[in-house]
């Protein structure tokens, strides 16, 4: 009984931190589902929007405005990777690779070291892990959420529009889309930009939110991204079937994961295995689909007692 | 379908009753201490300090007394913030944070649960205080491992006299080690040495940046550093066939890769701190009045080994690490 408690009482950091990386989450959507390119940008990317964020919250910037240079910094990453792929014809895998590669140095020359320390005490942020618990705007569990809710309904509108369908309409079928006479080159960076400035975006929200930047901190995003947006699916995608709920389901993937991590850490597991659970995570969510499918087939086959039609 | 249903609607109603139960967290097992410990990551130096940090407390409350939630990062900072989370809302009486980033982490997470440090090199940089006079005030406080870096530039010139240019190398990710470097570099700098950066990303570019050094440098410094001491064979084989010398800060590295070393004990370390939580939570000792302490002895140690291989003679005073 003591677990659920100590559990409970977890939740709301571990909801934050969820909502936080479900921002990145929406992100890795926009390329690996919408756009079918596995971006490896991100790792760099995420480390990019902490690193310019905090920088700027330091020197006094505004902090709305700071997010939104750390918006603008993500774009830019995205249009190196797109362009390295489109224009230098490079494998997006390896492009992206590339990328996160050069943004190390980058993000390193931004914030002068390894580590650069935002102390919730001395600044004024935007959210903190500190007041997970107060009823208040600067909760990060409500900022985050509206901001969440807002980007969501943001990109709906941006994907019902002739330049958002024409980037669906790419990532579907690159050869119908050229036969429509849609620039796919174009397309295909602008999804990847878009993508690394959420991606920074959400890098942005968890500096403030742990209280520091670190070249570190992108690292293995990618996999906690994919990982939520396949929760999400394998969860949600019978139900959510709408593009904005589809992009909500990312967001409770993206909780999920924390959850279960969380559990992990207070049920007192081997911390050193926790690489590995992730792993394993994220193969089974792969797998439900798959299963799912394979026991459907079986079943339809058995009632109706014949082939499926194909 | 339904269950889908069930439990989104679990999921929205944890959500709203979350706030609901923010002050009653108490529901703690009231004799015994809580006190929760973030590590970093795996390592010997830090898992030593956290062994010190325990066998403080228990030497002086008793085992009874207390209970540890002892939780690793793996090295990943996002992993500290979770941890973080959960001794906050878990209500512990006091947390050690191991490490820079765990403190960082630990610090964003509260305001009010005391928190000791250690192994963190500089509490002003960490925490980003402008006015840094070693008290942190608030609910922090804990142990930094500087080894006395005046004492280590002047070892350098001490053990190879007739060396012009000194190497740095270090790894560029750990902020700790970049503040190690600068320093020594300025020390050496007043000397009339040249001193060189060489500062490396991970362990597949090591090996490069160490060759470098190796080759243009007559003798390699290495600060307290974490990647360098998970890949001290790296160096070695590099630098001895080079004969190039190289001064460690601190024990471990220098065991394998160096010459010489201003030793601090990490498992000292952590015991110091384990005294000062013994002074937070039985005599009931202000954290914020609370300065920064320090490993308060070093040893001067040398590797006999690759002293006898390099043709150096040991200097007096230092005494040969233990062979294994």
């Amino acid at each position: 009984m003591e677990i659920f408690e100590q559990l409970f009482n977890a939740l709301p950091g571990s909801i934050s931190q969820g909502l936080i990386w479900g921002i990145m989450a929406i992100g890795v959507y926009i390329t690996y589902r919408i756009l079918d390119i596995a971006d490896l940008t991100v790792d760099g990317s995420f480390a990019t929007g902490g690193a310019v964020a905090v920088m700027l919250i330091l020197n006094g910037c505004n902090l709305w405005l700071a997010m939104l240079a750390a918006f603008i910094a993500g774009i830019l990453a995205g249009a190196v990777t797109g362009l390295l792929h489109t224009f230098m014809g490079i494998p997006p895998i390896l492009a992206g690779i590339l990328t996160q590669l050069s943004l190390y140095s980058i993000n390193l020359k931004i914030m002068g070291k390894a580590n650069q320390s935002v102390n919730v005490n001395q600044t004024d942020l935007l959210i903190s892990l500190r007041w997970v618990k107060e009823f208040a705007f600067h909760n990060p569990l409500i900022t985050v959420a509206i901001v969440l809710v807002i980007l969501i309904a943001i990109l709906y509108w941006f994907f019902g529009t002739e330049m958002g369908c024409a980037i669906r309409a790419t990532g579907s079928n690159l050869n119908m889309s050229r036969a429509q006479g849609i620039n796919t080159d174009f397309n295909k960076v602008l999804g990847i930009m878009l993508s690394n400035g959420l991606v920074a975006f959400s890098g942005a929200f968890l500096a403030q939110y742990q209280g520091f930047a670190d070249v570190k901190m992108g690292q293995g995003s990618i996999v906690i991204g994919l990982a939520a947006v396949i929760i999400g699916e394998a969860l949600l995608g019978k139900i959510f079937k709408n593009f904005a709920l589809k992009l909500l389901s990312v967001a409770f993937g993206s909780i999920i994961y924390y959850i279960v991590i969380q559990t992990v850490i207070t049920l007192g597991l081997d911390a050193n295995l926790l690489k590995l659970l992730s792993a394993i995570i994220v193969a089974v969510f792969l797998a439900i689909p798959h299963w799912k499918r394979k026991y459907s087939e079986k079943y339809m086959r058995k009632s109706k007692g014949g082939k499926v039609n194909a | 379908m339904k269950k889908v249903v069930s439990l989104m609607l679990a999921l929205v109603l944890c959500l709203g009753s979350c706030f609901a139960l923010t002050s009653c967290t108490s529901n703690k097992s009231d004799e015994k201490y809580q006190i929760g410990i973030c590590q970093l990551v795996e390592h010997v130096a830090l898992d030593a300090a956290t062994d010190g940090f325990m066998q403080a407390i228990i030497d002086e409350l008793g085992e009874d007394a207390v209970e540890f939630d002892v939780q690793n990062g793996q090295g990943d900072p996002a992993t500290c913030s979770t941890i973080a989370n959960q001794f906050v809302s878990n209500n512990v009486d006091l947390i050690m944070a191991n490490a820079t980033p765990a403190l960082q982490s630990v610090a964003a997470a509260t305001g009010d649960i005391p928190i000791l440090g250690t192994s963190v090199t500089e509490y002003g940089v960490a925490l980003n205080l402008k006015d840094f006079n070693g008290t942190v005030g608030g609910n922090i406080s804990g142990t930094s491992d500087l080894a006395p870096l005046d004492k280590q530039a002047a070892m350098i010139i001490e053990w190879v006299p007739d060396a012009k240019t000194v190497g740095l190398l270090y790894c560029s990710k750990e902020a700790n080690s970049q503040y190690q470097v600068e320093v020594v570099k300025k020390e050496l700098e007043n000397k009339g040495l040249i001193a060189k950066l060489y500062p490396f990303t991970d362990s597949n570019d090591l090996a490069q940046i160490c060759t470098a050094a190796a080759d243009n440098c007559d003798v390699i410094y290495v600060p307290t550093d974490n990647t360098v001491a998970d890949n001290t064979g790296i160096i070695d084989n590099i630098c001895e066939p080079k004969k190039v010398p190289v001064i460690a800060g601190e024990e471990g590295i220098c065991a394998v890769c160096g010459i010489a070393t201003l030793s601090i004990s990490y498992y000292d370390l952590g015991y110091t701190t384990g005294m000062m939580a013994v002074r937070i939570l039985r005599d009931g000792a202000d954290i914020s009045t609370m300065p920064i302490e320090y490993a308060d002895k070093q040893t001067p140690k040398y590797n006999k080994q690759n002293c006898e291989a390099l043709g150096i003679t040991p200097l007096e005073g230092y005494i040969a690490i233990d062979e294994n």
